[in-house]
Order: structure tokens, then sequence, then C-alpha cells
């Protein structure tokens, strides 16, 4: 089974664009987010975060989570 | 007059609260850049305009159409500002919420969607959110009308609002540096001292419009430290102040509910339409339908009654009604086989391309744009463009105008750009009356299947010319692809048909404008020739014109003269393309031209026309808005020849590898 | 006389339609397309933003 919760790690790695974005759909740092779905071919990941579900790219989930 | 601005989040029902409180009607979809632009109404009885701002998750902007709110707020006055929110999402809403209320303006905050809080099992306190922000704050259900009625009051009592404006506990050391340079400013440049406050905490915080704004205006308090804020990470710092004063805020505002049904619709709905394995086919499916009910279960049939009185009763009515009253052939010729040919048969696809514009507007309303995003996002990553392009490009089906306008939504502006000059290839609603025709005089039997398979090969085209773009210019500046997916909503049928009618009433509007004349246009071209009137159009200038081009299009399969004088008009707008038909062949019978067409051309002439026809040319106003977007002419300029060359080589190679086989 | 009116009324509707042709030309050259042709303090916002 695939872990499902992670709590993001760092920010520091993505590009400042998205990382401004994700700041303001409120996510942070020790912030907790939940899988809801990932596709195949490092496609984009679902998660789910205080009532709002945010489509992202893997490369990008990968780096917020340590992956 | 009195101004009201809204602002809000994305997906927070910005615009549908604002169609309930106006009598204009704006455009209403679940999906993040609807508002792609401005709207603005007036707040039903009452002189007071309201104007719908595009939603930003901050004023700080990533994409075009996100400046605007910045823009707006830093070069006009409203006297009132909704800040609309969605309940369920207050946390980050609120982010925006501090940046609306340092600004000092009279606010009231708006929960809406609060059905939606109130079902997960608990609600806040507006007392309280009211009395920490100071601010008012109302909770609305905008889409069953909850709360509007109160709201509406809130509205015109604006004066009573007070505007303090909201001032957070920023660290020490950020406070004296906001206060030395709003002093500093005030003094400067006589601004006020709330908005020399929000100018620099907006500066500190790295705002890109401010940051112009100020290096534009010389604003030497601020740009003088910049260094410093950013080497003492202000930004970061601010940021972290405003989520915990958020945070402690919604603690203490929380109130339990006795009863709690959590929303299963969504999940159950996206663990099918956006099944890793399913998505991709159920989007195809979702497309194939909308085509199945706008020419073959629903449109076409409605479309051809609408023919059939337009040809018959209105077409011989006005000719006996002119013989009687003395008018000369010209003038009959001019009126029936001109104005009513042309633009009547025109409007006969009305029926169609209002079905299609339903099907794009309940897939807008119900929330499922953000998922095709999604689902679709691998294989657009694949050519150098992401997910979120694919929406404009949907856009486009409808208009390419606005597709080019929706393309604003994109965060990367190369990404925007090749999205911008692929657009041409996505085949808007007024291509359809002439597919339309075409198919029912060749393809009779796969109508539907013959007109996706034209969508699609403009789909692939663009996705083709994307790639290749992607090679050329070398994109390597890394995407930006954070896309929100909104709860699906119960599609309301209000809404969907003020959407199709908002897409749909321009088509209706162009009849009587550029298509009319366009008409016109054509009915001189090939009713006068070089001896004056002439009543077979064989002998006019449009023939004499097309035939002079016959060697040309020859590899294409296109013989006809009548046939390449109507491409000349398409560039006007492409239905002209239709009512140029029809008024060469001097009918304003869709059948009649059927059959006409029928002997005149074989099926696969008929098709590689068509496909010339999806792909030759932008239509002029698209033209138009793609130098406003890029800022160049050039691109412009670009991509009308390029079309044209991509258009030549396709329809010649479906003709000519076609005729080995058939 | 009445081939007159009869000539008098086609020019007039020629008229009209070269006259609309030349408005939508120009409305297209602002970027707008022919189906919207509303303008607000926005979109001139917009546009003094751009310049």
């Amino acid at each position: 089974m695939v872990q499902q919760n992670y709590i993001l790690q760092s920010f520091n790695c993505i590009n400042g664009p998205t990382a401004a974005r994700l700041h303001d759909m409120g996510l942070c740092e020790g912030c907790p987010i939940k899988v809801i779905q990932r596709y195949p071919f490092h496609g984009p990941v679902i998660i789910e975060n205080d009532h709002q579900r945010i489509g992202l790219r893997y490369q990008v989930f990968a780096q917020l989570t340590g992956e | 007059m009195t101004t009201v601005a809204l602002i809000g989040n994305p997906n927070t029902g910005k615009t549908t609260l604002f169609n309930s409180l106006t009598d204009k009607y704006a455009y209403v979809g679940n999906w993040t850049g609807v508002t792609v632009e401005k709207k603005q109404g007036q707040v039903k009885d009452t002189d007071i305009m309201m104007i719908d701002l595009p939603g930003v998750y901050s004023l700080d902007p990533l994409t075009k159409d996100e400046s605007v709110v910045a823009d707006y707020l830093m070069h006009n006055e409203p006297q009132l500002i909704l800040n609309v929110t969605n309940a369920s999402q207050l946390r980050r809403n609120l982010l925006l919420t501090i940046e609306v209320l340092e600004l000092g303006y009279p606010t009231i905050l708006v929960l809406n969607m609060i059905d939606d809080l109130k079902r997960t099992g608990f609600e806040y306190n507006c007392t309280v959110l009211a009395d920490r922000l100071g601010c008012k704050v109302v909770t609305t259900n905008a889409r069953n009308r909850k709360g509007i009625a109160e709201l509406r009051k809130q509205v015109i009592d604006y004066p009573d609002q007070n505007a303090d404006g909201l001032t957070l506990d920023y660290p020490p050391m950020i406070q004296q540096a906001i206060r030395q340079a709003s002093t500093r400013l005030v003094k400067g440049t006589g601004y006020s001292l709330r908005f020399a406050r929000w100018l620099t905490i907006q500066f500190m915080n790295k705002n890109k419009v401010v940051r112009h704004f100020a290096k534009e205006n010389q604003l030497a308090p601020l740009l003088q430290q910049q260094a410093y804020y950013d080497a003492q990470k202000f930004a970061d710092r601010i940021f972290d102040t405003r989520l915990t004063f958020i945070e402690g805020l919604l603690k203490d505002a929380r109130q339990q509910l006795a009863t709690s049904n959590n929303r299963q619709l969504t999940s159950k709905i996206d663990r099918v339409v956006t099944n890793p394995l399913l998505g991709l086919p159920i989007f195809a499916l979702i497309f194939f339908i909308m085509f199945k009910l706008s020419f073959d279960w629903v449109g076409t049939p409605l479309s051809n009654l609408l023919d059939q009185f337009i040809s018959g009763p209105v077409s011989t009515t006005a000719d006996h009604l002119l013989a009687s009253l003395g008018a000369i052939p010209a003038l009959r010729s001019l009126v029936v086989n001109g104005i009513i040919a042309g633009v009547g048969g025109v409007l006969a696809f009305v029926p169609q391309i209002f079905m299609l514009f339903a099907c794009i507007s309940l897939l807008e309303d119900s929330g499922y744009m953000a998922r095709a995003a999604l689902v679709t996002d691998r294989i657009m990553q694949a050519i150098g463009l992401n997910g979120k392009s694919f929406i404009p490009l949907i856009i486009g089906f409808g208009c390419n105008v606005t597709g080019v306008m929706a393309a604003r939504t994109i965060e990367q502006p190369k990404e925007r750009l090749v999205t911008t000059l692929i657009m041409p290839y996505m085949s808007c609603s007024a291509r359809l009356p002439i597919y339309s025709l075409f198919v029912a005089a060749f393809f009779p039997r796969h109508q539907a299947l013959i007109v996706l398979s034209l969508y699609f090969l403009g789909v692939v085209v663009a996705l083709t010319m994307a790639k290749l773009y992607q090679v050329i210019f070398q994109v390597k500046e890394s995407s930006i692809f954070v896309v929100e997916l909104p709860q699906y909503h119960v599609p309301r049928l209000d809404i969907i048909w003020h959407g199709t009618w908002d897409k749909g009433k321009g088509f209706i509007k162009k009849a009587g404008t550029i298509i009319f004349a366009g008409t016109v246009l054509i009915w001189l071209l090939s009713s006068f020739g070089t001896t004056g009137f002439v009543s077979n159009s064989a002998n006019s200038f449009a023939a004499d014109l097309g035939r002079l081009l016959v060697p040309i299009f020859k590899p294409i399969g296109v013989i006809q003269w009548q046939a390449i004088s109507a491409l000349f008009t398409g560039v006007l707008a492409k239905e002209v393309i239709t009512s140029s038909m029809m008024v060469m062949f001097h009918t304003s019978s869709k059948a009649v031209l059927i059959t006409a067409l029928g002997q005149f051309i074989s099926p696969l002439a008929a098709y590689s026309l068509l496909v010339f026809i999806l792909l030759y040319a932008p239509c002029f106003a698209t033209l138009a808005t793609i130098k406003q977007e890029t800022g160049s002419g050039k691109w412009a300029l670009y991509s009308a020849g390029s079309s044209l060359v991509v258009a030549y080589l396709i329809a010649g190679l479906i003709f000519q590898v076609g005729q080995l086989f058939l | 006389m009445k081939l007159l009116i009869n000539v008098l009324i086609i020019l007039a509707i020629v008229a009209y339609a070269f006259y609309l042709l030349g408005k939508t030309f120009k409305k297209s050259k602002q970027g707008k397309c022919a189906a919207c042709d509303f303008d607000c303090a926005i979109k001139q916002q917009l546009n003094k933003s751009h310049h």
C-alpha cells in the first residue's frame, strides 16, 4: 500500500512562482496533505488539504514531500 | 456613482454572486479564469455599479489576468469592496482578505458556499470574525440564492461601513520598516498613510505590480530599501505572520455543529473521472456525446426545421412582396438571393451552435474543466505545454477570440504564446455551418463522425505545431502547473442557459453585422461582371477571381470558382463562407444547395476543402486579438501565413493520398 | 421614377453593408471580437497598463 499522508517538507527546491502559488493556496512547510490520486508515467498528483483538492506535477510533489 | 468591486479567490462563486446581485448576466464557470477580463453591472434597482474582477489567489499576480486586480486597486478607489470567499477554505481565502483589508477601503467579507461548510460539521462565528478583522461579515450560498437579499441590503447601506482597515502585528523589525518607509512616502508623494502602508507591505511582499509601480514613480523610500527587505526575507515573515493570525482567528471563531454529513459526491465522481486509466477515455467520450448531441440527436433536426422555414415561407413571401411592390430584378435578387439566403442560411445553424455551447457551459458549470486540465496534463507536458492550456483551447471551440483571451490564465509566457499561436487550429463554432452543409451533402450517414474527425484533426495539428514550437523556442523554463479542483455542482439550468446565451448571442449579433456585410459584398461580386449586372453568376467578378486561382487550388482538389471565392470571404468571419456559397448558388434553401453540391465535387475533394477551411487562416478578429495579446503585429502575420501553409500542405496531402485509394 | 427608388434602395443597402464592414474592421483592430462590444473601467485599465 502506497503512503497516503504526507507532511510538506521544503519549498526550497521548487521554482518561485509555483512556491508563491502554493503559499497563496495556504500550503506551507509542515502542512499535512493527503494524496488522493496518482497518475502513471509520473503524471500529476492530486492532493487534498483543508478541504481543497489541488493537482500538481509529480516533480513538484516529490520535491515538496521529499519522496 | 458608487462603485463596488468584487474580489476573491477563483472558484468562490464570485460571478454567480455578481449575477444574482446585478441585472446583467456575466459568464459563470466552475474553473479558474472564467472572468479573464471585466464584468460590470448595475445592482438591481439602484445606481450602484458593481465590477467583477478576475479571481486571484493573492494581489501578487502570476498571470496576466491576475494583474488586472492589483492594477485596479492601485488606480481606482472603489467605495466598497466585496471580498467573496469560499467558506470551506477560509484559511487560504483570508490570506487575500488581509491584503485587501490592509488597503483600508470599506469591505464586506462574504462567506459564500456556506452550505458546503455546514455539511462538514462546523461553522464560523461571524461576530468573532467581524470584530477581529474589522469589517462586516455576511454568509451566503449564492447557488441557491441564500443570503443574497441580506447582502444586497448591506451593499446599499455601504456608507455605514467603517473603514479602519486592519493592522496586523508584524514582527517589530518589519513594523519599524513599514513605519519609516510609509512616513517618508506620505511626505514625498502626498499619498494617504493607509495607502502608503499598504504599498510598503506589498512592496516588501515582492508584489510585481507594486514593484513595477515603485520603479516607474521613482519611490525612493521603497527602492532604497529593497535589497534589505529581500535579504531579511520580509516576504516570508509577512506570510508567516498572516498565517498565524488566520489560524488563531479561525480556531476562536470555529463552532461545532450537531449534524454533519460529509460531502461524498465530489469524491465519488472524482474516483471515476480522474481515474488514471479511465480519465482519458471518459474525456474522449464526453466530447463524442457532445458532438452527437449537436449534430445527430438534437441540433441537426432543429436546424433543418429552421432552414425549411427560412427557405420556404420567409423567402417566397419576401419575393412575392417585393414583386408586388414593383421591385426590379436586381433588388429582388439582393434581398432574396443575397440577404435572406446568406444571413438566413447562417441563422439556420443557430440550434446546432447553441447545443454545442450548452454542452460547453454544462462542462464549465459542473466543474469538469479543471479535471480535463488534469487528465490531459501528462500529454501536454510532452509537447511543452501544460494541462492548463487545454482549457483555453476548448474555449477556442466556441470562438478563437475568447480562447486567445482565456490563454491569459497561463502563467508561463512562452506557454501562453504557444497556446495563442495554435489557437486558430481549434475549430471555432463559426466553421460549423460549412461543415454541417458539406457533411449533409456528402456524408449523410456519418455526419457527427466526420465533423468530429475535423475537430480531432484540428487538435492534432495544434498539438503537432506546439511540439514544433517547443523545439524551435527551446522552452526550458520550468512550467507552473498548480490546478485547483473545485467541488462538483449539480448544474443549474439558468446558469447553463445564460452561459449558452452569452456565448451564442455573439453569433446572432454577427449575423446582423459582419455576416450581413459579407453577404452583400459577395452578392455584389457575384451579380456584377465586366458587362454590368449579370443574371448568371458564372459571368461575374467573383467567377473571374475564382477561375484565376484555380491552378493554385487544383492540388487540393478544389477546381470550382464558387468555393475559391467563398474562401476569401472567410477572413471576414468564417460563417461568411457559408453565406457566400448560398449567394453564389442563388438559393436560400440548405436542401437545394446540398443537392447542388453533391453533383459538383467529389466527396474526397469536399473533405479536403473542409480540411483547408478548418486550418487556413484565422478570421480578422482573431488576428487582431493575437496582435493585442502578444503585443506584436508580427505574430498575427505569422499566424496567418503559417496556417495558410499548413492548411495547403495537409489538405493537399489528404487529397493526393486519397486519390490513390479512391 | 420606380427605377430610381429601386436603385436608391440597393445603394442604401450596399452603403450600410460597407459602413458595417468598416465599423467591424475598426473594432477588431482594437482586439475586439465582432460579438462583444462592451467596454468598462477594467478593460480601459488593462489597456492603460499595456501602454
